[in-house]
């Protein structure tokens, strides 16, 4: 699947407005009514309480499978085998996507406090100057957060235009266009993020001593100079490398690669997003290692076909294509050379019978590979089967824990598991779901066990009939209507061509922005989306008539909108129409009732909330999509991750609100907030200057999430 | 145009009361008949009901019966009851519950004064 998010829900509010509003509804009430046939379901689901229902959870271990390392190979007795991509540590700066290595989120900095953050202001606005043109117009998810090194602020632009400007004045110091055309938008324009790489050979004033690195949506990876901005010319062609070598046919926009590379020992590691859902001949899902000095192809992992394609495909052939792929972020031990890559699920989403056994062992897994060979060492499946496109979605943190090295994954269907991260088992609790449906679509592929984590979750109780909504007793009555008939059997109900329940939705559970840890206050701060989506399998002869192209059969660009709104899934007998958040046609509010997202903090120790809030107010929602500009906390969708501070606060976009929070870290309070431009789905930062903290957030917007869009990057930092 | 005695025999009432009485039969109406349908489905037996109590009100509206008011304080008093009961003290779950339903309750006050002098008339005519 691919990237992002999904849902916006117009969410709502009551306004005085009321009457009028019921008294329209009655009308198009009749005009829905006629809809298709389904059946009604069952109330009662057993197995899809979070874990604490211990009884209806068989306690199965859940084992990694794969060539398990002996720890020792590769623990820490081994030597370094050399020093990190950026040898500078989180606080003055913030080296890396997620802070520092660990992918924590986590800034020791502590001058901004709950005491004083009520004093908090802009100190710079930077405009990127990248904004939708032409066919890009609807396209634009920036999702951007920069790395601070030294006195260089640099990020991508939506378009993969690499900026560095002055991380206390936000004037501009350099930039690179790569010249990205619009057709190469995939989903979204979108570039997370970019990793800097010190090479430790290079004196201190050679050019590329520091390298910016990104890979663009039109699948080149692009390194420049970090002092300059000038291509570093000794890396690939003239400073780029064509990642669509031995992916096949070039369809543009299909193969596109959104999230920042990770950095390992010298060697670059990138995956791809594949746009989802067009056919189950896709380019391939093949991760692969680029050496950093010059952008040579050090290791390819084909997971089909991994030894020969170890250096890339023979002759005349192409990487195994419509494998699982990886559109988000890897983090790394780079002390013990470990990339770990969070997988998405097959190019075909919703139907698996057509998948290899390798597809199947792999899909949704967390896999740790060796980053100087390329070889696997271990890897952790979330979900069996998928076809719920529960892709891994979030950057793995790492973090020591009960005396082991580990690894904290987060799922979109909510479950959180901390893994021993050298030999890949699992330290905490991880139960097993029986008995789960198995549908009448293809019973024989769907598995009946999954796994799920008994230590936390941020997966809610299943849905039932009194949690449908609306605005008035007319359109939720319709929605209750629409529950009863449409299938749902709790968690991960099976697809069906009847309207069935998917819950929660693909957006999460906790999506790409990742969650924050606090070591000192022990805590895990994950904001998530409570949503469902409404969706039907289509027959092939009826997606046929209704026009449903794959992306390579298509004539012109793309159409934009909602992922799964109706994907081909070419190849499969059934295409896909996803309802994404379940919006009732009568009003284009959701169908069920806030909140559609929260945040929480949760005890590292036991696994339980300390606390959890709903995130995001009403101001921008209402029915028929009029913002209502009530400043009423309703608990909006959300995507962008957390930053925490030493100083005790949490800072956060991410809800459709468009608000930018301080939050107490204690309390899950709201401290402070600003109004951004669009919407802040993107990950803050927080750096130091002449010892002044800042903190930082890209207002890009997001085309699905309905948030506008923006070019501006704002800065804050409290009053001299 | 019929005759002014005819005319206040059958609807003693202005026309603020009767658009009223016939948005709680429209709405009444459309809520009882998805109503029936979501109780064959297996679901909750409320909109049916308050459905019908919707349709009784605007009946008795549109004749200007002061019976209205009553019918429908009740129906709205057993919407806050099985409100609460579904979803207590969670606002924006009573979003769909409560406001419409006050809304109407509202306007169907403000009707009273109409509605008494509607009944002061009839009974007036029936003592001629």
């Amino acid at each position: 699947m691919t990237s992002s998010s999904r849902p916006h829900l117009r969410t709502t509010s009551a306004l005085a407005l009321a009457a009028a509003l019921s008294f329209a509804a009655p009308i198009a009430f009749a005009q829905d009514s006629a809809a298709e046939t389904s059946q009604t379901d069952q109330e009662a689901m057993p197995y899809n309480a979070p874990a604490e229902n211990a009884e209806q959870i068989a306690p199965a271990a859940q084992e990694p499978t794969g060539e398990l390392p002996e720890a020792s190979d590769i623990a820490s007795d081994t030597p370094a085998p050399s020093q990190p991509a950026m040898p500078v540590d989180v606080g003055a700066d913030w080296p890396y996507y997620g802070g520092d290595g660990s992918a924590q989120r986590f800034s020791p900095l502590d001058q901004i406090t709950p005491e004083n953050v009520s004093n908090l202001e802009r100190a710079f606005v930077y405009h990127t100057g990248d904004m939708p043109t032409g066919s890009a117009e609807g396209k634009y998810s920036p999702e951007t957060t920069p790395l601070k090194i030294g006195d260089n602020l640099v990020m991508c632009s939506p378009m993969n235009t690499l900026i560095s400007i002055d991380p206390a004045t936000g004037e501009e110091k350099w930039r690179y266009d790569p010249g990205v055309s619009n057709d190469a938008i995939p989903y979204g324009a979108t570039c997370r993020g970019v990793a800097a790489y010190t090479d430790p050979d290079l004196e201190e004033d050679d050019v590329c001593k520091v390298k910016i690195i990104e890979g663009t949506i039109d699948a080149r990876l692009i390194a420049v100079d970090l002092a300059t901005g000038e291509p570093c010319t000794d890396f690939g062609n003239n400073g780029a490398v064509d990642l669509w070598d031995g992916i096949g046919e070039k369809v543009p926009g299909w193969y596109a690669i959104s999230a920042q590379p990770t950095v390992v020992n010298g060697v670059i590691v990138t995956g791809a997003q594949v746009k989802d859902g067009q056919a189950e001949n896709a380019p391939s899902g093949v991760i692969r290692g680029f050496d950093a000095k010059t952008g040579e192809l050090a290791w390819a992992w084909d997971l089909a076909d991994p030894e020969r394609m170890r250096n890339g495909p023979p002759e005349g052939e192409t990487y195994t294509r419509g494998t699982p792929n990886m559109w988000t972020s890897a983090s790394a031990d780079e002390e013990r050379g470990i990339v770990y890559l969070p997988l998405g699920n097959s190019a075909v989403d919703y139907y698996g019978s057509n998948r290899s056994d390798v597809e199947n062992e792999y899909a949704t897994s967390l896999v740790a590979l060796d980053a100087s060979t390329g070889e696997e060492l271990w890897h952790f499946q979330t979900v069996r089967n998928d076809v719920w496109d529960y892709d891994l979605s979030s950057q793995p943190t790492l973090l020591d824990y009960q005396g082991q090295p580990a690894l904290l994954l987060t799922t979109k269907q909510g479950d959180i598991y901390i893994l021993n991260r050298v030999t890949g088992e699992a330290i905490t609790p991880v139960g097993e779901i029986t008995d789960a449906p198995k549908g009448d679509i293809e019973p024989d592929f769907i598995s009946d066990s999954q796994p799920v984590s008994e230590w936390a979750t941020l997966r809610k109780p299943p849905l039932t009939e009194k949690r449908m909504w609306g605005f008035t007793p007319i359109d939720q009555l319709w929605c209750r209507i629409q529950f009863r008939r449409a299938n749902y059997d709790g968690y991960l109900t099976p697809p069906s061509t009847e309207p069935y329940i998917q819950y929660p939705g693909y957006n999460g559970g906790s999506d790409w922005g990742s969650i924050a840890i606090d070591l000192e206050r022990n805590l895990l701060i994950a904001n998530y989306n409570d949503v469902p989506n409404l969706n039907h399998l289509v027959p092939r002869e009826e997606a046929d008539e209704r026009g449903w192209k794959p992306i390579n059969e298509l004539e012109g660009a793309a159409e934009g909108g909602a992922e799964g709104a109706g994907d081909p899934q070419a190849g499969a007998p059934y295409a896909i129409s996803v309802n994404a958040g379940w919006r009732s046609g009568l009003t284009g509010m959701p169908c069920t009732q806030p909140p559609y997202g929260g945040i929480t903090a949760i005890d590292l120790d036991t696994g339980e909330p300390v606390w959890d809030t709903p995130i995001g107010t009403a101001r921008r929602n209402g029915p028929f999509g009029i913002p209502s500009k009530l400043p009423l906390k309703i608990g909006t969708p959300n995507n962008g991750g957390p930053v925490a501070t030493a100083g005790g606060l949490i800072f956060i976009g991410a809800a459709t609100d468009n608000m930018f929070r301080a939050i107490d870290m204690k309390t899950g309070e709201t401290l402070w907030s600003d109004v951004l431009p669009a919407g802040g789905q993107a990950n803050p930062i927080s750096y130091e200057v002449d010892g002044e903290q800042y903190v930082l957030i890209a207002a890009g917007g997001h085309h699905f999430m309905e948030t506008g869009v923006s070019d501006e990057i704002i800065a804050y930092k409290l009053p001299k | 145009m019929a005759t002014d005695g005819i005319t206040k025999r059958r609807a003693p009432v202005g026309w603020g009361v009767r658009i009223l009485a016939w948005v709680c039969i429209l709405f009444g109406a459309v809520l009882f008949s998805g109503g029936v349908w979501l109780m064959a489905l297996g679901g909750s037996w409320y909109y049916g009901i308050a459905g019908l109590g919707l349709v009784i009100t605007g009946a008795l509206l549109n004749r200007g019966n002061i019976l209205a008011v009553w019918i429908y304080a009740a129906i709205w008093a057993a919407t806050m009851v099985w409100a609460w009961w579904e979803s207590g003290s969670d606002l924006w779950a009573q979003v769909p519950r409560m406001l419409s339903p006050t809304v109407i309750l509202v306007a169907v006050l403000l009707c009273i004064p109409a509605l008494t002098r509607a009944g002061q008339t009839r009974a007036g005519q029936l003592r001629h």
